[in-house]
């Protein structure tokens, strides 16, 4: 992949700035999202988490089942803040 | 194995001890930072970017936040990371009638101590925020108030650190401080092996306490939680920092002279807005003291979203993407620690900041860096001693 590669839509993250953060020291897909913001964006990571992980065992050489997955946060799906207000989980 | 190549050992990757190893690394010293997780993976990741006076006690807190303030200025310059700093000022927002004496007394005394404030009334308040609730009676402002990205801090810190020599060491656990046969510290015990040193920096936020009584030392922090909402990228229903002045009372424990169910100060929720630089919004707050749990408690975020709303009534259908909690390093006067340890020589302690790590980080890492280079402080350290809570 080439280092100007758009990963993370949201949040404009390129291929070479999560290459990077691994280099300094991201071990997992939450390291890279604190040093770069690949998947903070309004889809969380559902489009580029798959991408990142990908890099990340180019770059370490680690098999994906030794990395850790990002850590979830609640809401599970965006909520407003009316719904959220109300005590209500559905949007 | 012993591995000795440090002058000086910090404990913690946070922005506290970020900033402690940059400071000393600045100076020449030869630092080793040790982390148990990746580095800023903890209460630094789970918090909001604040360097704000307006909140702090008027006198030596907010003076000594104003130094932090002057310093981070001068130190963005020398880091590779955009922290994404942004000098707006904040406000803090005067709800009713009920507030408007004790405001005024806290503004008079801030500009007192020579903080750059002003207080705003009437319609002064909506063409400073066209977006707040129309019942609000007034703003306190603080021009010199500035946010960033916290994340970005700690990795700037640490990469410039890295630079100027320091060795750093994520995932390494220290499960013990070593001390020689006359009582001096000597280094620590870690997942990885022994690390020797003279000195050694106690930077590790709630976890402070358990590390330090490995040495017989009892420091009084406690874990208070805190949540965060995070608001898609939306319009913004202000520029700059909001804060209820509420806020301060939840803050300080006292709860009169405010409106609300009991609920809302069961949880200690307090609205506090701030926008980042991406065109997100984060909003806050809550304070609970519930042990090391960091997970999200549904009912808060609820309680919390229905508080920014009493503020904001125009964020209704804006989303909420994500939430986090946070461990606050708590201390019972609400100031940080940041003191050599009397007891056992070589020792010192850079922890206890709660909401005001982000803020206070330069200050903090450059005192530490003159207690142990021998040189004069920027600002008397007295109020910050640890000694104090024998008292």
């Amino acid at each position: 992949m080439d280092d100007d590669t758009i990963v993370c839509r949201c949040e404009e993250v390129t291929v070479g700035e999560i290459r990077k953060a691994i280099r300094e020291g991201a071990i997992d897909v939450s390291g890279v999202k604190r040093r770069t913001r690949a998947g903070m964006g309004l889809c969380q990571g559902r489009t580029c988490e798959k991408i990142v992980t990908q890099i990340l065992v180019e770059e370490l050489g680690e098999p994906v089942s030794t990395l850790e997955p990002a850590t979830v946060r609640t809401p599970v799906q965006p909520v407003t803040f009316g719904l959220l207000a109300k005590g209500s989980h559905d949007d | 194995m012993m591995t000795s190549a440090a002058d000086v050992i910090v404990i913690g990757g946070g922005v506290i001890g970020s900033a402690i190893a940059y400071y000393l690394s600045q100076e020449g010293v030869k630092v080793s930072l040790i982390e148990r997780g990746d580095i800023g993976s903890g209460t630094s990741s789970a918090c909001d970017g604040n360097i704000l006076a307006i909140d702090k006690v008027p006198g030596y807190d907010s003076q000594v936040t104003l130094k932090s303030q002057k310093l981070l200025a001068e130190l963005i310059e020398s880091l590779d990371y955009d922290i994404e700093y942004a000098q707006r000022g904040s406000v803090l927002v005067v709800e009713d009638e009920n507030q408007e004496q004790v405001a005024r007394d806290w503004f008079a005394r801030q500009k007192e101590a020579g903080l750059p404030m002003r207080y705003l009334e009437g319609r002064e308040v909506f063409e400073d925020e066209p977006l707040l609730a129309r019942d609000v009676v007034g703003l306190v402002e603080c021009a010199s108030d500035a946010s960033l990205n916290p994340m970005a801090l700690v990795y700037g810190l640490v990469e410039a650190s890295r630079s100027t020599g320091a060795m750093i060491h994520p995932f390494t656990e220290v499960t013990r401080i070593l001390r020689d046969p006359v009582g001096s510290v000597c280094g620590v015990e870690t997942t990885r092996g022994m690390m020797s040193a003279d000195q050694v920096v106690l930077a590790a936020g709630v976890y402070t306490p358990a590390l330090a009584t490995t040495v017989g030392v009892a420091v009084p922090i406690r874990p208070r939680k805190g949540h965060i909402l995070v608001a898609e990228r939306s319009g913004r229903p202000a520029r700059r920092k909001v804060q209820e002045f509420g806020y301060l009372l939840t803050k300080f424990g006292g709860t009169e002279g405010r409106r609300v169910e009991a609920e809302m100060d069961q949880y200690g929720i307090a609205m506090v807005f701030e926008p980042t630089e991406h065109g997100n919004f984060l909003i806050g707050s809550s304070r609970e003291f519930v042990g090391f749990d960091r997970r999200s408690n549904h009912h808060v975020l609820s309680l919390m979203a229905k508080r920014a709303l009493r503020f904001f009534p125009t964020i209704r259908d804006i989303h909420v993407i994500r939430s986090y909690a946070g461990l606050r390093p708590y201390t019972p006067d609400h100031l940080p620690i940041v003191s050599l340890v009397p007891t056992v020589p070589g020792l010192y302690v850079a922890a206890g900041h709660e909401g005001d790590g982000i803020g206070l980080a330069p200050i903090t890492g450059k005192l530490i860096s003159e207690m142990i280079v021998g040189k004069p402080t920027s600002i008397a350290t007295e109020p910050l001693q640890l000694e104090r809570f024998d008292k």
